[in-house]
């Protein structure tokens, strides 16, 4: 496994609020690197600022003051049309409520990061069909949203942050709404896609089964990182348990 | 308790209840406005002399009624899908169905009984201001126009009461006889756009036979008279419905398979108006109607405009008649360029005025005649002594004398008979400008410094082309003014329907953009995105409506001096010009909705 930092983040500090008014630190420095193919988690009680960290990695917020760069490209500064490309091109997302357009199919969801970079039609369909096949939604390519159950949908979501060839992949939550079945089945799937395809993948979660996917997991509580867990060796039912034993001491 | 629940409602969503006011205010101004010409008989009477003008009046207060009760449905619908939500919650922690109900109905009629009354006022503000920016700009001369009028006020309130009485009512049995759960989670679904072809095929064919039947009885007023009208308002509503309906899903689908949509956004935005196209074929139909009606009032009355020198031109062939004209007087006439200055003498006995026939056979006197059937067209005659005096148009000379000989008979001497008389000769100047509105101006001091001389010489004893010109614009003054302020008033209602249902939607196409963003979509792509779609549901109204205009204007070729087609290109730029402005301004808003 190659170890260039595909991710590095530096004394990130986030404070909501505008100076005078009611002021609320949620980062309080984070530093950590992300490694070239790793599957990382992040995990921590309601309001111990996972989202905020998420959105200020995947440049959707800005810091109040530390550095991300993603491909040795520094990422919080980023404005206007470098930010929408860059997001188009280097990163992917998943969030929690699908975040998927309601108002077109399947097929359609899939093929927008292309039709945005007004790829050749030609070369679209059967990308989209590749990545269809490859997450087993293929029959559903013609329904809308609202025809898929939450399973289907979260894959839909997925195909759509993978078409592009990512650096990058995100996840906020993204079984939250699952089932415990279809959430497996995600799961399954972001792991088969980070060993053969090689994307980095960050995911965010308070749930320990999630977790238990993932080769590093971060603990963040009250803004900071309080501890590193490494998969290593470990079968995941072994991980699993070493992380319930972890936020036993953790949470306390 | 509950009652401060539903104000906290309120606050969270005064931006909505912005949308919500300001529709409601505009439609219930532009109706007053409308009601206050149509109901006021005094003014009707007064400013048109066609009585088919006033059973105009009385369609077009229908039809307006009718796209009232339209708009009030979506503004119910649009506060009904605003407060579900929290009126759901409101259940779930166990509020009682009665209680609610009450909150419900008590909100709809406050929200109208508000906005009718701020929009009564608004009304009369604007009928003032637009009714003096139209008589100092078109130089109208109008009588019993009142910007505040009791009936039509009384009309407005009733009508829009009424309405949201109803409203309240509909809003109470769907609210409470919906579970609460439903209430919290219900969101828009896509329809899926279904090519119905046998379906789509008959409503193709209906709607253009309706619009056909409505075209024709436009064109054949003459023989349909009043019911002409109703039968085309009613076909050709239908008609653009039918059309609408069929066609729209059809567009879409097929464009949806072109490469073009393949690019960019275009596919979100097909795929934003194809959810759409429910709600939106019924609008797009009363929009093209009014965007008809609006275009239509606009060029009818610009017609007129042009009309009133036509018709003068053919009331003399010289623009005003002075008795033995002063030296000052001498100096004006020949200011004016005259292209024809005549000068006949003639001396007063006791029961006529002589005249030498010789000047007239040197000089011969010209009238205009009119010809034709319609009685519009006009021809220039120069008649000579003998021809003048067997002339029916000899009116035209003796109107251009003095008020004195006016009353005696005009009588062609022989040089002989002329130089026996022993009266002192008089001198009667007639002459004719290049253009009778253009010397407005400075005809009218002529005019009043020879009425100082001739105080018998008042408003339309005064003869010529001159007082011509005033007679037939404070007759076509009414119809002009109509023809302009029916115009912007359907305009305005057009565009804050249009408005109204755009910016409705927006709130639920919020989180679409931003999805949008989050995936990497430069901002002024979605710009581009949102500048289309609106575009789109702009253009599709008004191309229909241009073509029902142009149909239309045949109505009034049998009361308009050549073609009601010719110079319609500047009516039709000015509302091009004014509905580019309420694009612009959709555009403007719905971006700031969406977008922040
Ligand atoms: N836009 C915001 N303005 C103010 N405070 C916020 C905002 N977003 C989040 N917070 C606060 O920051 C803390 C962390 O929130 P979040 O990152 O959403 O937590 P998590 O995702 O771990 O549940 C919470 O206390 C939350 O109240
Ligand atoms: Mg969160």
């Amino acid at each position: 496994m190659s170890t260039t930092p595909i991710m590095t983040v530096t004394d990130l500090h986030k404070t909501y609020g505008k100076a005078g008014s009611k002021q609320y630190e949620a980062l309080k420095g984070i530093n950590f690197n992300v490694n070239a193919g790793e599957f990382v988690g992040i995990m921590g009680a309601s309001g111990s600022g996972k989202t905020t960290l998420l959105n200020m990695l995947a440049t959707l917020d800005q810091p109040t003051s530390g550095e991300v760069t993603i491909n040795q490209q520094p990422i919080t500064h980023l404005k206007g049309n470098r930010l929408a490309d860059f997001r188009a091109k280097e990163i992917g997302f998943i969030f929690q409520d699908f975040n998927l357009l309601e108002t077109m199919t399947a097929y359609e969801n899939i093929a927008l990061p292309l039709t945005l970079q007004n790829t050749a039609a030609k070369k679209i369909k059967p990308a989209v069909e590749a990545v269809a096949s490859h997450l087993g939604i293929a029959e559903f390519l013609n329904n809308y949203p609202n025809e898929l159950s939450g399973g289907q949908k979260q894959r839909v979501a997925a195909a759509r942050a993978l078409i592009n060839e990512p650096a990058m992949l995100f996840g906020d939550e993204p079984t939250g709404a699952l089932d415990s079945k279809s959430a497996r089945e995600l799961l399954d799937l972001f792991t088969t896609i980070n060993r053969e395809q090689a994307v980095s993948i960050l995911l965010v979660t308070h749930d320990p089964f999630s977790a238990s996917y993932c080769q590093r997991i971060l603990f963040i509580k009250d803004g900071k990182i309080g501890q590193e867990l490494n998969r290593a060796d470990l079968s995941r039912q072994d991980f699993y348990q070493q992380i319930l034993d972890t936020l036993g001491t953790f949470e306390q | 308790m509950l009652t401060k629940l539903a104000m906290t409602g309120f606050q969270k969503r005064w931006r909505d209840y912005l949308v919500l006011f300001s529709g409601l205010i505009m439609s219930s101004a532009i109706f007053y406005m409308f009601e206050a010409l149509a109901t006021n008989k005094a003014f009707l009477k007064q400013n048109t002399s066609i009585s088919m003008v006033g059973m105009i009046f009385q369609f077009g207060s229908v039809l307006l009624t009718i796209i009232t009760l339209v708009y009030i449905g979506y503004a119910n619908s649009f506060l009904l899908s605003m407060r579900k939500r929290d009126y759901g919650l409101f259940m779930l922690v166990g509020a009682r169905k009665g209680k609610i109900g009450q909150l419900i109905w008590l909100e709809t009629l406050l929200v109208g009984i508000t906005a009718t009354i701020i929009g009564i006022a608004l009304g009369s503000l604007l009928t003032m201001g637009l009714s003096q920016v139209l008589i100092n700009s078109l130089g109208l001369t109008l009588h019993h126009l009142a910007a505040w009028y009791f009936p039509a006020a009384l009309t407005t309130l009733l009508l829009y009461v009424g309405l949201f009485i109803i409203a309240g009512f509909f809003n109470l049995i769907a609210l409470t006889k919906t579970p609460a759960l439903k209430l919290l989670h219900s969101n828009d679904q896509p329809n899926r756009p279904k090519l119905k072809p046998v379906r789509q095929l008959v409503e193709v064919i209906i709607g253009l036979l309706s619009i056909s039947i409505g075209y024709w009885s436009m064109a054949n007023l003459d023989k349909l008279q009043l019911a002409g009208i109703g039968i085309a308002l009613v076909t050709i509503v239908l008609g653009t419905y039918l059309l609408f309906n069929a066609i729209f899903v059809w567009l879409i689908v097929l464009l949806k398979r072109l490469p073009f949509a393949n690019r960019g956004l275009n596919g979100f935005t097909l795929s934003q108006l194809s959810f759409r196209i429910r709600n939106y074929t019924k609008i797009l139909a009363i929009v093209a109607m009014l965007f008809a009606l609006a275009l239509g009032a606009i060029t009818v009355g610009m017609g007129f405009h042009r009309q009133v020198p036509l018709m003068a031109n053919g009331t003399s062939a010289y623009d005003m008649g002075i008795v033995n004209t002063t030296s000052q007087q001498q100096a004006q006439i020949k200011a004016l360029k005259p292209t024809t200055e005549t000068t006949y003498h003639f001396k007063i006995g006791k029961k006529a005025v002589y005249y030498r026939a010789s000047e007239f056979n040197a000089q011969p006197f010209a009238t205009m005649s009119p010809v034709g059937k319609t009685q519009l067209k006009f021809k220039l005659k120069r008649l000579d002594a003998q021809k003048l005096t067997k002339s029916y148009e000899r009116y035209q000379f003796g109107q251009l004398q003095g008020s004195a000989q006016q009353q005696l008979a005009t009588t062609m001497v022989s040089e002989q008979q002329y130089q026996s008389l022993t009266q002192p000769e008089q001198r009667l100047t007639v002459f004719v400008t290049k253009d009778v509105v253009a010397n407005q101006a400075a005809l009218k001091k002529l005019a009043a410094s020879q009425q100082k001389r001739d105080h018998a010489l008042q408003g339309q004893v005064l003869g010529g082309r001159y007082s011509g010109y005033q007679m037939v614009n404070g007759m076509y003054s009414g119809l002009e003014f109509m023809g302009f302020f029916l115009g912007i008033a359907f305009l305005a209602m057009l565009a804050s329907c249009l408005m109204f249902k755009i910016l409705s939607g927006a709130a639920a196409d919020q989180h679409r953009y931003v999805m949008l963003a989050k995936i990497g979509t430069r901002t002024s792509e979605l710009n581009n995105a949102l500048r289309k779609e609106i575009a789109v549901l702009f253009i599709l109204p008004g191309i229909v409506g241009v073509v029902h205009v142009l149909f239309g204007l045949k109505m009034f070729s049998f009361i308009m001096i050549g073609s009601p087609y010719t110079g319609i290109w500047l009516p039709f730029l000015i509302f091009a010009g004014l509905y580019l402005i309420y694009y612009l301004i959709t555009v403007q808003i719905y971006r700031r909705i969406v977008l922040q």
